[in-house]
This record gives C-alpha cells, sequence and structure tokens, in this order.
C-alpha cells in the first residue's frame, strides 16, 4: 500500500510537541536515527499512510512489537523509554497530556489551574476514579505516591521535582503543587511519569516488587509479565471513560532486533510495532497491507562540544566544526535521506516552537567561511589551546560502537581534517560514554537532541549548570529567556524567548544537529484509529509522538 | 574413584572462574551508580550515596568475599536495574536457554551422525566432497546470517513457524517446541558442520582398522559394522567437542536470544552488561562458567564410560 499511488489516502499530518523521551536522550548517543541502509525514495517528513478507519469495533485483541524492554513499571524506579511509554499508556492514565499545539492540558485530572505568580498549581481530580484495585484515586492517593515514591530518596525523578517545595491535600479532590519559583512550564512535568498516578495501597503491599505488578487507572488491567517475552493487559472493565477500551487484550512484547520486528509484522506473529530507526521506517512503508502512522518529533542527532576544554572555548572553532558540515552528507549516512530534513535547532519544523529565524541563522555548509574562521583561529597568537601559531587543532570525537555512528564520525573527520583538524575517533560503549559525559570527560562527541519537553525544561537542562549540561555552555541571553519563559504563561511570549535561545545556539554553536528522527507506529491494516485519541473532552490529541500510542482508543476489525 | 579424583580440580577452577568473572565485571568502564540515578539526577552527592550504599567503593577483596560468600548460600543479590532476585532471573530464563540448546545439539547430532557416517563410508567419492564442501560452507555462516535466513523462509514466506513469540513449555508444548525450532536451528547448523567434519576424520580411522577388516570378512553387514562396530569408537572426540561446543551455544544464545527475542540467559547478559547491572553479570557469568565446567566434567566422565581404558589411568593415545 504504497501511498504515493493512492494520494487520496495520505494526508499531512503536523507532527507537535511530543511525548518525553527523557532528557537523558540529551547524552544518549544512540543510534536512534542511525540506520544500516536503509533506502530514502519517500516522502521527506511524517507521512501518516492509513487505510479507512471505519467505526469503532469492540473486542478482540492485539499483539504489539516493542523495540526494548522497561526496567520497571513502578514511576521513580523505572527507566520509560518510547517502547515502555506504549505500555504505560494501557496501565497508567496521564493527568496531563499534550494537545497538537504543544501544550499542556488535563487528561485524568480535571483542571490544572495556577495563582497569579505560578507559584502554586491547583490540580483537581475527576470523582469516582478507581485504580485497578479498587482503590480511589483522590488527593491523599496523590500525596503517598508523591512523598513515599516520586520525591523518595533514591527516585529517578527527584531530580526533576525537586522544583516542588510541597504537595498538599486541600479536599479529597484536590491538591496544590507550591514550587519553589514561579514556572509556568511546570504541568508539562505531569505529562510524564511524575504525572501517572499508581495505586499507593498496592505499591505498597508488592514493597520491592511493586514495578512488576502495575497496578493503575488506565485501559487496561495488568495480567502478567514475563520479563523479555511479553506483558498482558486486559481490557478494564470500570474504566472511567465510557465506551473505552475498545480492546478485550493487548500482549506487548520486547522484539529488539529491528529486523526480526518487522519481520514479524509481516508474517502476523505480531500486529503492531513501533520503531525510531529510519531504515525501518522506510522498509515499513513497503510493506503490503500494514499502515503507517509516523511521527517526525524534536529528536534529531548531533554534536556536543565541551566547551570546558580548550579548543571548544573558542567560538571561532565551534562555527568552523559547523559551518565545514554538509548535513545532506550526514543523514545520508544516517539512512534519512528523503525521510528527514536537516536539523537547525531543538524543535522539528513542526513545531511550535520552531524558529524560522534560528534555522537560516544555523551555521552549515559554507567550507569556505569554515576555513576563514579556522585559519582566523590556528594564526591567533592567543588562541586558547596554548599551541604554536600555524599548529593544527587536535581533538577526539568520542561516540559509541554502532555501525552507522562509526560512518558517521567518519564522515566527520574527514569534513574537519579537510580544514587542517587533526581528528582522532574513539569508540567507547554507551555507559562508559554517558560516565564521561557526566564528569566532562571528553572533546567532542555525538549525541541525540531530544527535545521533548516543554522548551524551558529542555533548554533550563541542557545549558544552566547541572549533571547534564555536557557543553557546560551558559549564556546570560539564554537565562534571561528562561526567566522570561518561566514567568509567563503567554504562548507568543514563551515562543519569543524560546527563539532567542535558539538563535544564541545558532551564534554560539556548542553543539550541531544532523536530521530529525522520524518515528512510526506500524499495524497491519486491521488495527485501527491509532493516531485517532482525544481528550476527555473530545479535543484532539497529538497522535503518535514518537512511536507512542493511545491503545485504549485502538480498536481491531479482526 | 575417577570423579573423586577429578573433584578437586573441578573446584579450582570454579573458584578460579568466580575470581575471574567477579575482577572483569569490576573492571568494566561506567558506573552503575550512574545507570540507577540516570544522567539527570547524577549530581556527585547522589552518585557518592549510591556507591556507598551498594558497597561499590569497599576494597575489590572485600567486596569479592562477601559476594561469593552470600553466593554460595544461593544469594546473588538483587539487580540495580530491575531489583529482581538475581537467582530468580536466572532460574526463570535458564530453562528457556537451555531447552533451546540442547535442541541445537540434538539436531546437529541427528543430521551429523548419518551424514558424518555417510561422508566417511563414502570417502573420497562425490557424495564424500558434496558433503565436505556444504560442511565448511555452513562453517563460514555467522549464526545471525542463519536466523535471518530461516525467518525469511520459515515465518515470513511459508508462514509456518514464528520469527518471535516464546511460549513457555508449561503453558503449550506444541507451541513452546514450535517458537524454539527457529533459534534452535540457527544454532544447530554450525555445530552440525563441526561434528560431521569430527565423526568423518575419526570414522575412516576406525573403517581402517582391524576389527572392522574382521567384521568384514564374516560377512557382517555395512549397516551393522558402521553403527554397532565403528561409531562407539569414532564417537570421541565428537563428544569432546560437542562438551566443548556447549561454550559456543551458550555464547551463540547472546546473539540468538536477542534476534528471536527470547527470554534467556543470552539475553539477560547482553542487557545486563550494556546497563552495568554488575550483580546480575556476575551471577549470570558465574552459572553459565559453572554449566559450562560441570557439561566436560560430565563428558569427561562419559568418556571413561565409553572407553574403559581412561578410568584405568591409560590414554587411549599410549595403547
Amino acid at each position: 500500500m504504497r501511498s504515493s499511488s493512492q494520494p487520496g489516502s495520505r494526508w499531512l499530518r503536523p507532527g507537535r510537541a511530543v511525548v518525553s523521551a527523557g532528557i537523558v536522550g540529551l547524552l544518549m548517543a544512540t543510534a536512534a536515527c542511525g540506520s544500516d541502509g536503509g533506502g530514502g525514495d519517500g516522502e521527506e517528513g511524517a507521512v501518516v499512510d492509513v487505510s479507512e478507519t471505519g467505526d469503532p469495533v469492540d473486542g478482540g485483541e492485539i499483539v504489539v512489537g516493542l523495540e526494548a524492554e522497561t526496567n520497571s513499571w513502578l514511576p521513580g524506579t523505572a527507566n520509560f523509554g518510547n517502547p515502555g511509554y506504549n505500555v504505560a499508556y494501557a496501565i497508567y492514565d496521564p493527568l496531563m497530556k499534550r494537545t497538537p499545539e504543544g501544550e499542556p492540558q488535563p487528561y485524568l485530572a480535571e483542571s490544572m489551574e495556577p495563582n497569579a505568580e505560578l507559584t502554586v498549581w491547583t490540580l483537581t481530580l475527576r470523582p469516582d476514579v478507581v485504580f485497578h484495585d479498587g482503590t480511589p484515586l483522590n488527593a491523599q492517593a496523590l500525596k503517598t505516591i508523591w512523598d513515599t515514591y516520586l520525591v523518595a530518596p533514591g527516585s529517578n525523578l527527584a531530580a526533576n521535582l525537586a522544583e516542588v517545595q510541597s504537595l498538599d491535600v486541600v479536599d479529597d479532590l484536590t491538591v496544590t503543587y507550591t514550587l519553589k519559583a514561579p514556572n509556568a512550564a511546570f504541568p508539562d512535568l505531569l505529562t510524564d511519569p511524575a504525572g501517572w498516578p499508581f495505586s499507593p495501597t498496592a505499591a505498597a503491599a508488592a514493597g520491592p516488587d511493586a514495578g512488576s505488578s502495575p497496578v493503575g487507572t488506565g485501559p487496561f488491567r495488568f495480567v502478567s509479565w514475563q520479563r523479555d517475552s511479553q506483558l498482558v493487559v486486559e481490557k478494564n472493565e470500570d474504566y472511567w471513560q465510557e465506551g473505552l477500551p475498545h480492546l478485550d487484550r493487548i500482549t506487548f512484547r520486547p522484539i529488539p532486533d529491528e529486523d526480526t520486528r518487522v519481520s514479524s509484522l509481516q508474517s502476523g506473529d505480531i500486529d503492531a510495532m513501533q520503531s525510531l530507526r529510519q531504515s525501518t521506517v522506510a522498509r515499513a512503508r513497503e510493506i503490503d497491507g500494514v499502515d503507517n502512522y509516523e511521527f517526525l518529533g524534536n529528536n534529531s542527532g548531533g554534536s556536543n562540544f565541551n566547551t570546558s576544554r580548550p579548543p571548544f572555548d573558542d567560538v571561532r572553532v565551534r562555527r568552523a566544526l559547523a559551518l565545514a558540515l554538509d548535513q545532506e552528507a550526514l543523514i545520508e549516512v544516517l539512512g534519512g535521506t528523503g525521510l528527514t530534513p536537516p536539523s537547525t535547532q531543538f524543535f522539528g519544523p513542526e513545531d511550535p516552537f520552531y524558529s524560522e529565524e534560528a534555522a537560516e541563522a544555523w551555521p552549515t555548509n559554507r567550507p569556505d567561511e569554515a576555513q576563514e574562521l579556522y585559519d582566523e583561529y590556528v594564526n591567533d597568537p592567543a588562541r586558547s589551546d596554548g599551541k604554536a601559531v600555524g599548529d593544527p587543532v587536535s581533538f577526539t570525537y568520542t561516540c559509541p560502537p554502532d555501525p552507522s555512528l562509526n560512518e558517521l564520525s567518519q564522515l566527520y573527520q574527514s569534513f574537519w581534517n579537510g580544514l587542517g583538524m587533526d581528528v582522532q575517533l574513539e569508540q567507547v560503549e554507551q555507559a562508559a560514554y554517558t560516565q564521561q559525559a557526566i564528569a566532562r570527560d571528553y572533546d567532542a562527541g555525538c549525541t541525540r537532541h531530544g527535545a521533548a519537553r516543554d522548551p524551558y525544561y529542555v533548554f533550563q537542562r541542557a545549558f544552566t549548570p547541572g549533571p547534564i549540561n555536557v557543553t557546560e555552555f551558559s549564556d546570560p541571553r539564554i537565562d534571561e529567556a528562561l526567566a522570561t519563559m518561566r514567568g509567563s504563561a503567554d504562548v507568543e511570549e514563551r515562543k519569543a524567548a524560546a527563539e532567542q535561545i535558539s538563535l544564541v545556539l545558532a551564534e554560539e554553536v556548542p553543539v550541531t544537529f544532523t536530521g530529525g528522527t522520524l518515528t512510526v507506529v506500524a499495524v497491519r491494516d486491521v488495527v485501527k484509529n491509532v493516531d485517532g485519541w482525544v481528550f476527555p473532552d473530545g479535543s484532539e490529541g497529538n497522535g503518535t509522538p514518537d512511536g507512542t500510542a493511545m491503545w485504549g482508543h485502538v480498536w481491531t476489525t479482526e | 574413584m575417577y570423579v573423586l579424583r577429578r573433584l578437586p580440580s573441578l573446584l579450582a577452577t570454579l573458584f578460579a572462574v568466580s575470581l575471574l568473572t567477579f575482577l572483569m565485571t569490576s573492571l568494566l568502564p561506567g558506573d552503575p551508580a550512574l545507570q540507577i540515578l540516570g544522567a539527570e539526577n547524577a549530581t556527585p552527592e547522589a552518585i557518592a550515596e549510591v556507591r556507598a550504599e551498594l558497597g561499590l567503593d569497599d576494597p575489590l577483596p572485600v567486596r569479592y568475599l562477601a559476594w561469593i560468600g552470600d553466593a554460595l548460600t544461593g544469594d546473588f543479590g538483587r539487580s540495580y536495574r530491575t531489583s529482581e532476585p538475581v537467582a530468580e532471573a536466572i532460574i526463570d530464563r535458564l530453562p528457556v536457554t537451555a531447552e533451546v540448546g540442547i535442541l541445537a545439539i540434538i539436531i546437529a547430532l541427528l543430521v551429523a551422525i548419518p551424514v558424518g557416517m555417510l561422508s566417511a563410508y563414502r570417502a573420497g567419492t562425490r557424495t564424500d566432497k558434496i558433503i565436505s564442501s556444504t560442511s565448511f560452507g555452513l562453517l563460514a555462516v555467522p549464526n545471525f546470517m542463519v536466523a535471518i535466513f530461516l525467518i525469511l523462509i520459515f515465518s515470513v514466506t511459508l508462514g509456518i513457524l514464528p520469527a518471535t513469540g516464546w511460549v513457555n513449555f508449561t503453558d503449550d508444548p506444541v507451541q513452546n517446541l514450535r517458537s524454539a525450532l527457529l533459534p534452535a536451528l540457527s544454532l544447530a547448523i554450525a555445530e552440525m558442520a563441526v561434528y560431521t567434519r569430527l565423526l568423518r576424520t575419526d570414522m575412516i580411522a576406525t573403517l581402517q582398522q582391524d576389527f572392522v577388516t574382521m567384521a568384514r570378512v564374516k560377512g557382517v553387514s555395512n549397516r551393522r559394522i558402521l553403527f554397532r562396530h565403528a561409531l562407539r569408537p569414532s564417537s570421541f572426540s565428537l563428544m569432546t567437542v560437542a562438551g566443548v561446543q556447549v561454550g559456543a551455544i551458550i555464547g551463540g544464545s547472546v546473539v540468538i536470544e536477542t534476534l528471536f527475542a527470547l527470554p534467556g540467559v543470552g539475553r539477560l547478559l547482553l542487557d545486563s552488561v550494556v546497563q552495568r547491572d554488575l550483580l546480575m553479570v556476575q551471577g549470570v557469568a558465574l552459572v553459565i562458567a559453572v554449566s559450562y565446567v560441570v557439561v566436560n566434567f560430565t563428558v569427561d566422565i562419559l568418556y571413561s564410560y565409553l572407553d574403559p581404558r581412561i578410568s584405568h589411568g591409560r590414554s587411549a593415545a599410549r595403547v
């Protein structure tokens, strides 16, 4: 069902602000945008290529293939990646969820309102919602979850939630989040695991095993989990949203190998799958009888420069490094040609915070200008790396071992050596690489810029002092714009502030970009309504951001 | 008696294995504390706190003694990553790896024994040459390539076997066998080639021995000579190598279990290494090493049973 021959069945769906892949993505030089030879004869950007949806059908079951297993299902302990979000949205409901415009809107919550200073956020719950074990979802439950799990020592959410001074119960269905400082972006945190209520009584009873028997309020109840094999959920008959879910049962299977996952979809072993690999996106487009729900989010490949080390402390060198690159060639190596456009900032072209001005300002593919800047630096008697005038700049470029990243590194090397630099390549395994980055013990290296949150959180974590400001870059103009974003709920004002930061980055270049990451949820064409989820009030949802679907809204005609 | 004589060296090997396993995992770069906390939470204080809690700052000998002491009582600790008990995780997954591995060896032997015998019986003929060159060819193909090829044929094209989706034996024995067949076949192909080559060589030598000539003279049928007289004395190398090749099968399971999405020990090991789940890596590596040593020990014992000269202290070479 290549849709190019069926123009009527294809339309472009705007990819909007997306579900977080975790800011850890900033450090993760995973090969998400990598490829082992993916083609690129299709259309560039997100394409939704699906058969007729028809009317909802209740009943039936499906098997969903995921690219990885998740270590636990308990927020605070679990490291939810995109595969984990798929399961989580079946078992849990998010208090808030993003609209196509990228704004968090109440989902499980009934309302979320700030005070005038944006320091106290009042969240009201819907009445009569219960967890799968019968425990009522009320204000006290939220407080217990918060105090006992989410901000407890050892919680992997504690640092994210440190801006909250306290969560207080106002009445049975109302809590307030009191922040240490104003923050207009705060509701965004509740779209992620910190905003997925789980039964505090079930978690307490399960003790250290709470992560393997999740109890939420979601459309499906947890049935069983055999790690690395399958997780089974079944219809929650008492679900609070009338008419949902449609399916009786879903089996989630982690199938890490891309080829096997696609083959399993082709052979009908599974009914649906997700992928972040460009080669898989291209391959899924070619399979008959498969509907593709693609999404071009904000994730992009790229490089980090350690600005605390010479020569990266000099903007001339950083700009020369960016200007020397031909992004299209880099994308070709990653298998994204024809699928993903070059990236110029932390937002994809369909994101509300994308800036045309920053896109034009981004320095790229002007080798002559790069040469001038480089020559100016190496001939500067006061050059920051302390070398003699005329000596080449030398540094090590680090990447985790992956065939496509390996090729990518070699291409970087050839562009930069072309200027006269002496670039050494080094492969360091992912866990060790993350440690080097945290310790700032690297020169430059590959990364994935995962701007999958409110821009305030994205930039605050990446460019203010803290563990994951791995470029060690900061700038008063960024601080000023961040203050604006914290203090203003006005969308236009916040967009202008985000643009200001994107422009500073285009000028100062602490990072570079390759291309965006196109993601897909591919399903057999009997599986319907994969991107058609809506908010409880009926307003439109944001589709399948980063290969994650709201399975409660999906049905099968088989 | 033979068993008792070999026991001290078995224990020494197991001690060395446990020590090496521990040292190698401790030398892996990458901080487990960082993996547990996640990069965002990785302030120096938080890292120090987690490291202290896990005892990662203690001297290596102290850590080794604590770990091996607990391990000897069956307590391998809890996974840093999933917080499940390591011993439980291994016990859950061992049957999957063992089933696929044993099935692979059975398939390999079922094919290799008749083919190897035929090749030896027809040594030098066209049949022998075809078998030999096919064996070399199969030896050269890596198991993941075989796996992808098998999936394409049996799952995607013919649709008769599942590419993924492990079914436990206790849930449905037939489906269990179906889900184990392609992974086992992927592991079996290379083994098949090794076994065939070995059996052929040994059997050619056996067929030239006096007792075979005598049997022929007495008019014993070829089939009887091959299966009753020649197979047993020709299978010593095959058995030794089958024992040693258990290591190759376990190594192969790391790749094959990931490809076929099987919940086995190989995949657990790979994921744990990548995530720096040190206690899990140590536990799994130790169990794998112990299984390997024990299998080879058992092969030695069987060997002495097949060739009584060995248990009497006279090796075949000295006869």
